[in-house]
Order: structure tokens, then sequence, then C-alpha cells
């Protein structure tokens, strides 16, 4: 049997190629688009000016009302080879972007999981950051990677050649040695691709810059042609100068990644109970609720739900009208209601979902 | 708008907010984003109801 030793492996251009991890090689959570807790592949129109998350991790923004929509594997095209699912955004109109407006899709990655790039020091490492695009458009695109404070930016431009056509872009990226990088558990690095980007918050390409861009200057506005199409995926964020291969992750892995950001319990339909947690009546219509998280959250969750959410205390089973308080905690969260009435206090209750996928009980801590 | 929490009988304070406009009860935790907005809308002049007493 032959035995490969090497001490580097140096690229086409003599540069020294980064070691290849096994474990976390993408700091891209949910590249493949293939968890979609919130929506279940169902088509959302952004929230004006508010980051409106689509398939997990990945946020969609815009500035007006209802210029583009956002769906996993819209418009039911064949995704890349190797690739199942894809995000996919469509222009509801034909519209002029002003000065200061942004239409884009982004991801923030948790500052612990870029923390070994050194941003902000000398010892800065270089990132590519690599994707498969397809638009019905041609020209050149672009997006950016930002810190938490807005003010470091390096807007990358791409052009897509051939329009309705999977492409594979890469784009490497010097690491920044100055500014403020967070290594902590608020937002590391924002990644994000122009649907649409105002000249205020637009920079020159290929170049750190000391300000808030999204987007090259120049580049096409997706949001500008009605009709148009701009499909994602495959995204990842690694260390070097070089894209490797796609890092594929159990479905369960990549689900816990990115159960840290936000957790959604809800029954499908048919007889199906969904247990959310288990508590105590401490009135006829109030109960406190400890309820186990799957996995360590990134901060103390917001809760909320929707539909019918029963508190059944083994004689009945008032709905849930109210969450009237979420008390700290990152492995689990303990949550006081008020239901329907008709409990006594001291009996215990089962918090549970059952048989329709339109209740649900969400947990997020999104960045 | 929002709205302050208190849990029935072991609370003085408010622990939480309510927001109004989908019952998403939000922990004071300074890394919860949405918390963050929170206090971004107090910090406009803004503020919110009182705690309900159960």
């Amino acid at each position: 049997m032959s035995q490969l030793q090497v001490n580097r492996i140096n690229d086409a251009s003599g540069g020294v190629l980064a070691p290849i991890s096994s474990v976390m090689r993408n700091r891209i959570i949910n590249g493949a688009m293939v968890i979609d807790q919130r929506n279940a592949g169902a088509s959302v129109t952004p929230s004006t000016s508010i980051p409106t998350y689509i398939v997990d991790r990945f946020i969609a923004y815009q500035d007006a009302a209802s210029k583009f929509s956002v769906q996993q594997d819209a418009g039911a095209v064949t995704p890349p080879a190797g690739f199942n699912d894809y995000l996919g955004a469509t222009s509801l109109s034909a519209y002029t972007v002003t000065s200061g407006q942004l239409f884009i899709l982004q991801q923030q990655i948790e500052g612990y999981n870029v923390a070994d790039l050194n941003w902000g020091t000398a010892n800065a490492k270089t990132v590519t950051l690599s994707f498969w695009v397809r638009s019905s458009l041609t020209g050149t695109f672009g997006g950016s990677l930002r810190n938490s404070a807005g003010n470091r930016s390096y807007p990358y431009s791409y052009t897509i050649t051939s329009a309705n056509t999977w492409e594979q872009k890469s784009i490497t990226i010097t690491g920044d040695t100055t500014g403020t990088w967070l290594v902590t558990n608020g937002i590391g690095i924002s990644c994000s691709w122009g649907l649409g980007v105002g000249s205020t918050f637009s920079g020159t390409a290929g170049a750190w810059a000391a300000g808030n861009f999204f987007a090259p200057t120049g580049a096409t506005s997706v949001v500008g042609t009605n009709g148009a199409t701009f499909y994602i995926t495959g995204v990842q964020l690694e260390v070097g100068t070089q894209a490797t291969s796609f890092e594929y992750r159990q479905y369960q892995q990549e689900l816990a990644l990115a159960q840290r950001y936000f957790h959604k319990v809800t029954a499908n339909t048919g007889n199906n109970y969904m247990g959310i947690g288990t508590g105590v009546n401490t009135g006829t219509s109030t109960a406190d609720i400890i309820c186990p998280l799957p996995v360590t959250m990134r901060a103390t969750p917001s809760a909320s739900f929707t539909g019918d959410i029963y508190c059944y205390d083994g004689f009945t089973a008032p709905l849930l009208s109210s969450i009237s308080a979420v008390y700290g905690g990152f492995y689990s969260i303990y949550i006081g209601v008020a239901h329907a009435g008709g409990s006594s206090a001291g009996r215990g209750i089962a918090f549970y979902t059952r048989n329709t996928a339109a209740s649900s009980f969400s947990f997020s801590a999104e960045l | 708008m929002y709205k302050l929490g208190k849990i029935h009988f072991t609370q003085t304070e408010p622990s939480s907010v309510i927001r109004t406009s989908d019952g998403a009860c939000i922990p004071f935790d300074p890394a919860n984003t949405d918390y963050i907005a929170y206090l971004k809308w107090v910090s406009e002049g803004n503020t919110p109801l009182p705690a309900e007493n159960t």
C-alpha cells in the first residue's frame, strides 16, 4: 500500500493551501438551504425594513413593501448537481432603488464561529466565499462581508454570464487586519447578497472599506426587473484561498446548528401529539411551564406561538391564551402562561400541540 | 407596541416584555435581538404598557 506524506500543499500560484478541516470547514449554516423550520417551503414576502428569516439562518430584507418574495425552491427549477434545495428570490415589480434603500439576502455568522479568523489583527486569515447562483438576469452582481458595527465592509462582485443557468462563483477575501470583529455570541461576520442596493450602501468592489456597504457600486438590481429571479445554494465560507467542495453535514447536524438560533415545535396532521414542556397550574387559568431546548441556544430565546396549544392537567385541556413572562436560560426556559381556565392550582400540566401543522410554539435567539 | 410581563406570584418587577403585534414574549437578555429592538423602541421615547397582575 502506498502512503502520501506531505508537509504542505501549494495552490497553482504557489500559495499554501490551508489544511482542509473536516469539522465546520463551512462557517455558513444551512448553506444548502435544506432547513426551513419557519415556512416549510412556503413563499414569504419580507416585512418592510425588518429582517425576515426565510430558510433557517438566512435573512431577507427590503426597504420598500412587496418588491420581492423569497421561498425555498422558488420556481421549482432543478438545483445544481449535488443539491436538492436552493433559496429563491423573485422580483414582484420593476422598482428603482433609491440611494438609501437595501434589498438583500444575508446570513449573520456568530462571532464564536469565526473567532479563529483573527480578523481585526495582523494575523487575519484569508477566506473564500463560494456559492451556486442562477438568475434570469445577466451582468455584474455582488454582495459584501461586514462587521457587526457596520463600519468595516468588503464589497465583492461576480458575473452571471448565462441567464437561467446555475453557475458556481468563488470570491477570495483577504482577512481584515483592522476594525472590531466580535468573537462572542454577537454578530461575527454578516455575509450579504445584493438584490438592489442604493448608492449610500454601495462601495468599491474588492477592497476593505471603513463604511457600511452591502454591494459593489453598479451591481445589477434584481428588484429593478419585474419577475426577475435570483436563486442561490451551496453557500460556503471557509478559511483559505481556494473554494473546496461543499461541506455536507448530516441532516441532524445541520438542524442542530440552526436550532441554536431558532427552534419550532409543530405537530403534523393526524393524531399527533408534540410535547413542548411540562409545568404546574398556579391558578385556575395560569401556569408555569419549563420547556427543554434541543441545543444550547445563543441567548435566552423569545417565545411565541400560533394556533392551538394545550395545557392538559389530567382533567381538562384548556388552550393557551398568552405567554406572560420568560425567564432566562440557554438549555431550557421557564415561562409563565395564561390559558382558557377551568383548572386548579397545583395540578400538573402537559404542554403540547397536536394534529395540525398550523399550530406551533417557537423559540428565537436569532442574531 | 410592547407590554411588560411578569410571572404572577414570584415577581414584583417585570422580567419580560411582550410584543403586542404577535404576542412574542421577550426576555430581558441583552443578547436577545428582540430585546435590543425593544430597547431601541424605548430609547425613541416610547413607553410599554404595564404588566398585568395575574
